[in-house]
Formats: C-alpha cells, structure tokens, sequence
C-alpha cells in the first residue's frame, strides 16, 4: 500500500514538473523593483501587455520596492529559474549593485533584452545665466568646485551624467543630492542649484513649457522633444565627450541564465514583437524613450561597454570602492 | 468652456458604473484609513497596481480620489475612538477627540471630524480651481533652508501643544524623534548611520511601526490598569442640532484651517499630519477658549480634521500645474496618473485642460460619498466602545501587529513596534507626548537633509538664511515660541506690573 502510494505521488510530482515544451502553462510574473507608476514600471507593463499577446497567457507585473531596487532584482535572482520570473529593471543598478558589494553577480549572469534607453539631459534654471552647454561648462572651469549639480544622489542616472560634465570640462562641480530625481527638479525650478543632468525623461514637459533651459543631452543625436524645440547632442559643442557616449538608463527584461533554448526562443519572439507593438513605441515617444530593442547576444555586447562605462565613472568619482576590474570591465 | 467641462465631469462620476466604483473605492480607503498601520500612501499605492488594467481611465482616477479622500478621513474615528490614530494625519485630532469620546461624546466627535473633514476637502477644491498658479509660485520659493526651518517649526509647535504646560516635554520627545530618523542610510550622502552592520536597520526606521507603538502600547496597558469590568466607555446618543451648532460657530476657524492645510498641501514634501497640526495650532492660539484644548473642545477637532483634508486639494495642485507631488499620498497618485496616460505638469492645460475639472468634481464627488459613508459606518465603529475591553484590547493588539507586519512583509518592523511600545509604555508614565515624537519621525529626515544640504550650498555659512523672508518669518515666530514657554514674557510682565507699584 505504501508503495503504490509513493509511487502515485512520484507520478503526480512529475507530471506537475512540466517539460520545457509546455512552456508557458501557467501565468508569467514580472517583477519590478521599483514603485507602480515609475519609468521602470510603465516600461515594463508595456512590454508586458505585448509580450502576453504573443505568448498567450497572462504576464502580471508585480511591484517590490526596497533598497534601491535591490530587493526585487535580488529576489528574482535566488527564484527558481523556471521561465516564470522575469524581472524588468534599468542596467545602471547591474553596474553599482556588484560595485557595492550588494551581489558577486553582473549582467553576465543573466539572459537580457534590452528595451529603451532614456539620456540624460543637462538643465538650467529659467533665469540661469548659462544659456548654451559651452557657458555651463567653461563657467565649471573658471570656478572648479563651485558650481552646483543636483542630483537624485550618488549613484544615480543624474550623478553619471554630472561626472560626464566633470569630465568634459576637466573641473570638478559641487555635488548636492536629494531624495530622488523629483525633488532634485524641484530644486532647479527653485533655482537652490546650478545645473540638473538627470534623466531628461523627468522633466521633459518642463523644458518644451519654458520652466527650465535644456542645454544639451547626452545622447549620440539631437533631440527633438517638441516641434521646433531641439535639445542638441553633447557632442555638437564637445566632440571629444565621445567617449562617455551615451550616458542614460537603459532598461529590459532580464532572467538569470539556465533557461532551456525553447523557452528562450520563445521569449525571443515574444519580446521581438513586443517592441514593435504601437501602445509600446506611443508610450516611448510620450516619454521621450529611445527604442532600441536588442536581443540577448546584442545587449550583451552593449552592456560590456555601457556597464564598464558607467563603472568607472563611479569608480573614478569615489562613489564606488570595488575595482570595477575585479569583475573584468576594462577601461 | 469651463462649464461644459464640469458638467462633463459630473456626467462621468454619475454613470452607474462610476458611482460604484467610488462608493467602494472611498469605503474601503475608510477602512484603511480607521485601522492603525495602512496609510493613504499605501492605500493609493495598492489601488494603484490594481487600477492598471481598468480600461476607462476616468473610472480608475476617480477610484483613486475616492480612496484617497477616505484614508485621510477615516484616521479620526480611530484616533477618537481608541486614541490610536488611525492614520498619521489624524494624531492631532486624537488631543480633542479622545477627551470627548471619554466623556460619553464619541459620536457627537464622530459626526463634528466627519463634516468638517468633508467641508475641508470642498473648500480646497475651490482652490484647486481658482489659485492653482499663483500658490504653485509661491510653494516653488521653498529651499533647503525654508524646509529645514519649517520642519523645526512643526516639530516646536507640537511639543508646545501636546505637553500640557510643560513644553520642554514636548520638545525633548520632538527631539528624539528627529534623532531616530537618523537612523539608516541617509538621503545626502547615502553613509549608513547607527545600523552596527544591521541590514534592517540600515533600510530605517520605518514611520507606522514607530507610530503604532506609541500610541497603541500606552492604551491598551493603561486600559487594563483602569479598574476592571465592565464597558470601556460609556456612550450617549448625540443631537445632529448640536454637531451642526458647533460647526455653525466655527465657520471661521473652519475658513482659516482649510487655508493652512491648502498651504501645507501645496509645498512639498509636507503633507496632511503637519496640516492638522498647524490648523490645530492656529485655532488655539486665535480661541476664546484656549485653556480647555486638549481637554475635549471641540473646536480642536474642528481644526484639526478641516486642516488634514484640505491637504488634499492642496497637495494635488503641485501635481496638476507642475508635476511637483505636495505629499506622500499625491506622490503616489502622480505615479498613477502618469499610469493612466495623463502628463501633469505645465503641458496639462494645454493638452488635456478637462482633468483639472474632472479631478475638482471627482473631489467633491468623493467628499460628500466619504461623508455619508463615514456617518454610516460610524454607527458601527462607536459600538466599539461598548466591547468588553478583554475582548476590545486583545483585538486592538492583534490589529497593532498584523498593522506594523503589513508595511512591508517584514517580522523587523513589528519588533521596531515592541521597542517603540516599550519606549511609549515609559513616556506615559513620564508624562511626555507622543506625538511630538512621531512628528520628529516624519520630518526627522526633512530636518536633517535639508540642513546639510542648505550648508553645502553655502560652503557652511548659515548666513544665507537671515537674507531670506520666509526664512526670517519663520525664525521670529520659532524664537517667539521660546521665550513665550520659557516665560520670559510673563516675567518681564511681573516685572513692569511690580515697578508700577
């Protein structure tokens, strides 16, 4: 009797263990590491919806805030890897998370499609005296230490793109933080700081209503945010920038690595279409997101120059005490 | 133009489906709102998650309103009731409040938060309309130092309200409040402080648990000391007349709380619980009958309630015009207006000028549902009262726990509530308030940042601050504070009177 009851119960034990082929039976959670209603979050939902489209079942976007998004992304990473976790998160936090000693593990260790990027851009308050990127920086150099930079704190998308500017200029700035990138705008609207160099993203409606001067991004290419009104490329005014172009948030989709192919192949597709999706591209222009969807290869060979990029900058700043080389990113 | 988008407005909220909506949204942040330990923040944040699939935007805004308006209001019964408030924004309710219900006049309490709370949300929607641009202006002047000096403001005028004569009381626990908000990571340069390698305790000291400690420990101890048997409470029937009476004498007071809870609303990063304390302030300070605040008057609940609702329109004005949230909880219903494909800020009268209407009359919608709905349920949650308190107390202790657990899944938190019970358990028998202290939690950072900031920017020096009017107001009335408690005053008083001798 008891073996014939062992034996159902093996029996039952495997069939729940689905094979990979099956895969999805069941509904997807998606988590984000940060608040309902973020940049992450809207990101993520979005894909999401296209992505459940192609795979036929349901992806639920769960939100898990805490330490910096460190919480979820490390949740996601000690979860079964069994094709029903996903985590959505920006690429910045895979760079400081193994700098601060938060995990061993880097981007390498996970399966990632990248999804947006969002730059930086450089803002002045109304009444600044700084009208075009060549003021604010050859100002930094007159006076080095003293022209202020607000911040959503070290380590934050604001603090790569002021250190871009430090490096530029070849002069430090004083560096004020704050409680996020709101508060941090805020500031600038208030006119307490020099310059802002957060995500050009969270204050964008600011810019085209006249609330702040833009006076670069750090993208590649010109950025139109409205009709007529442009936010130039760093590089037009500083061609040699090159080399910390471009600096932004980048975010995706990621699981840790040991998927089956099918599922990955499966997830592929599902992306894929998923980035082409109208509600998808609508969002990113709404938000002024750059669409660069990228496979799994792809985006890691992106990340390699991106993380080690923004590695050192960190490094470099001191914001940062692990050797970024101690996780192989190169200079 | 304006009309046709009102009426609009209105047309929407009373679509069946809608209306549904809003008297369950509004219901349940009234729950949330009387039970210790669940905040507007997270009332909103969880609504927010679960609105994101709602396919009429407008229903999922107006759900969100509702619950909004509710949490802010149902904190008073609990706080009337029990002297937990119910959510931080109804502690200085909790002064006049509990003193009544002990006298057998609960439901009279009840009925005077529940109206004015109503009435106060009304009024700040006429703002939302009429002043958006003008006090966006005047909210954006706030820096470093005028948040520093307005923290330290609050903080003064709660210790001097809540200590009954001895404000060094109020202010030592308004310090030590300040003090265990240092505690953890902090904001200016992310430098772990007093955490000794403790992971909990370097993510802080979370507000709720802190809160519900020290208000719900002290009386559910002390309730048991009381002698024993019997009911809790004695209860009276009350006279609408009479509630409407004391609303009717107070239209005045009414009129300047909504005032000052608008303001507070509107400047970021300081939201409902300083709003009721600074209309609890002025409302004492301009009575008659000053001496019996704190006591069971009134007139303090009157302030109070219309001060921490007329946050609300006061905090969504920043969101409309600029994008700015004035508050936590408004911090969270920007998240999720940016969710439902809304763009506040500057761009939002020219490309969706509706919404502002639509969240006006969602407003005044979801205040008067908040009304009869609270009315309503009053009737069950002033029973009570009339629990055995072996029953009532194990209960409430339960609802302490399950409250400090549900902040965030973690057991850490309803350890942080034993200690802080522990540390409330002591200031009571001391005679030191509380609330002071839970003050000190929530603007402890503000504080602290705000500080450090304002020095950095001006390489140390505190000068900067003497050159700024809002700054130099603030340290007059700070400074006047002082010398009133200290006495110096009614010294220099004595003094003339004994030269005129």
């Amino acid at each position: 009797m008891k073996r014939i009851l062992s034996a159902a119960l093996a029996a039952l034990l495997i069939c729940s263990l689905s094979p990979a082929g099956d895969w999805p039976n069941k509904n997807i959670n998606m988590t984000v590491p940060y608040g309902a209603g973020g940049t992450t979050d809207l990101t993520a939902r979005s894909i999401a919806n296209g992505m459940s489209k192609v795979l036929g079942i349901t992806i639920n976007v769960i939100n898990t805030p805490g330490a910096g998004g460190s919480a979820g992304s490390l949740n996601v990473q000690n979860a079964r890897v069994d094709g029903y976790t996903l985590l959505a998160n920006g690429m910045l936090a895979f760079t400081t998370m193994p700098l601060n000693g938060y995990t061993e593990k880097t981007f390498r260790e996970w399966d990632i499609w990248i999804a947006t990027y969002a730059p930086n851009g450089i803002i002045v308050p109304k009444n600044s005296p700084y009208n075009t990127i060549t003021d604010l920086v050859e100002a930094i150099r007159a006076k080095p230490g003293q022209i202020t930079a607000g911040t959503a704190g070290k380590g934050s998308g604001g603090h790569f793109g002021a250190e871009v500017i430090k490096g530029v200029a070849g002069a430090d700035y004083k560096h004020i933080t704050y409680a996020g990138g709101g508060p941090a705008v805020q500031a600038t609207l208030a006119g307490e700081v020099d310059f802002c160099p957060q995500l050009l993203a969270e204050y964008k409606d600011l810019v085209i209503a006249g609330e702040v001067k833009a006076l670069a991004c750090l993208a590649e290419d010109d950025i139109e945010v409205a009709p007529g009104k442009v936010i130039p490329s760093i590089l037009k005014a500083y061609p040699e920038a090159k080399k910390y172009i471009p600096m932004g948030e980048v975010t995706g989709i990621l699981v840790p690595k040991g998927l089956p192919n099918e599922v990955l192949a499966k997830l592929d597709a599902a992306f894929a279409s998923a980035a082409k999706e109208k509600d998808f591209l609508d969002f990113a222009a709404v938000r002024s997101f750059v669409v660069i969807p990228k496979g799994r290869a792809e985006s890691q060979a992106f990340l390699e120059s991106f993380a080690s990029r923004a590695a050192y900058i960190l490094y470099d700043a001191g914001a940062v005490t692990i050797d970024p080389a101690k996780y192989g990113f190169k200079r | 133009m304006a009309f046709q988008y009102m009426l609009d407005a209105c047309g929407n909220v009373l679509a069946p489906y809608n209306l549904l909506m809003l008297i369950m949204a509004t219901a349940a942040g009234l729950v949330m709102g009387v039970l210790p330990g669940l905040s507007a923040t997270m009332a909103i944040a969880l609504l927010t998650g679960l609105t994101y699939n709602v396919g009429d935007h407008q229903t999922a805004i107006i759900a969100l309103l509702g619950v909004y308006v509710g949490a802010i209001s149902g904190g008073c019964q609990s706080a009337i009731l029990l002297n937990i408030p119910g959510t931080p924004a109804s502690a200085a309710t909790a002064m006049d409040g509990f003193p009544l219900a002990k006298a057998g006049k609960g439901g009279l309490a009840i009925f005077i938060a529940t109206t004015v709370s109503c009435l106060g949300t009304l009024l700040s929607v006429v703002f939302v309309l009429t002043l958006t641009p003008l006090l966006t202006r005047f909210a954006l002047s706030f820096a470093s130092w005028e948040f520093f000096l307005l923290s330290i403001f609050g903080i003064l005028i709660c210790g001097a309200l809540t200590a009954r004569g001895n404000a060094l009381k109020g202010w030592i626990s308004g310090a030590a409040g300040i003090l265990v908000a240092q505690i953890g990571l902090d904001t200016v340069d992310t430098f772990e402080r007093f955490s000794y390698g403790n992971v909990n305790v370097m993510s802080g000291i979370q507000l709720i648990p802190v809160m519900i400690g020290l208000f719900g420990f002290p009386e559910i101890v002390l309730a048991f000391k009381r002698e024993s048997g019997g009911r809790v409470l004695e209860l009276t029937r009350f006279n609408i007349r009479e509630g409407f009476r004391i609303i009717r004498a107070n239209l005045i007071g009414i009129a300047r709380s909504a005032l000052i809870g608008v303001g507070v609303g509107i400047i970021p990063g300081v939201g409902e619980d300083v709003g009721g304390w600074l209309s609890y302030w002025a409302m004492k300070a301009s009575s008659r009958e000053a001496a019996s605040f704190g006591s069971g008057n009134p007139q303090g609940i009157v302030a109070a309630e219309t001060g921490n609702n007329s946050c609300i329109g006061g905090a969504i004005i920043p969101v409309l015009s600029l994008a700015v949230p004035g508050s936590a909880p408004a911090a969270v219903l920007l998240a999720a207006f940016f969710m439902h494909n809304y763009r506040p800020g500057p761009l939002l009268m020219s490309e969706s000028p509706e919404f502002v209407y639509n969240v006006a009359i969602y407003l005044v919608f979801a205040s008067v549902a908040m009304w009869l709905l609270a009315l309503g349920m009053a009737r069950l949650t002033v029973r009570v009262l009339t629990v055995d308190k072996k029953i009532l107390m194990p209960i409430i202790f339960l609802l302490c726990v399950i409250g400090a657990y549900l902040i965030n899944y973690n057991l850490f938190d309803v350890k942080v509530m034993f200690v802080f019970g522990l540390v409330g358990l002591g200031m009571s028998y001391l005679k030191v308030p509380a609330a002071p202290f839970i003050l000190g939690v929530v603007l402890g950072p503000m504080t602290d940042a705000n500080l450090r900031r304002a020095l950095r920017l001006s390489d140390g020096s505190f000068l900067p601050m003497f050159g700024r009017p809002i700054c130099v107001a603030f340290l007059a009335v700070c400074l006047f504070m002082i010398l009133s408690q200290i006495g110096l005053f009614s010294w220099w008083r004595r003094r003339r009177a004994g030269k005129g001798n």
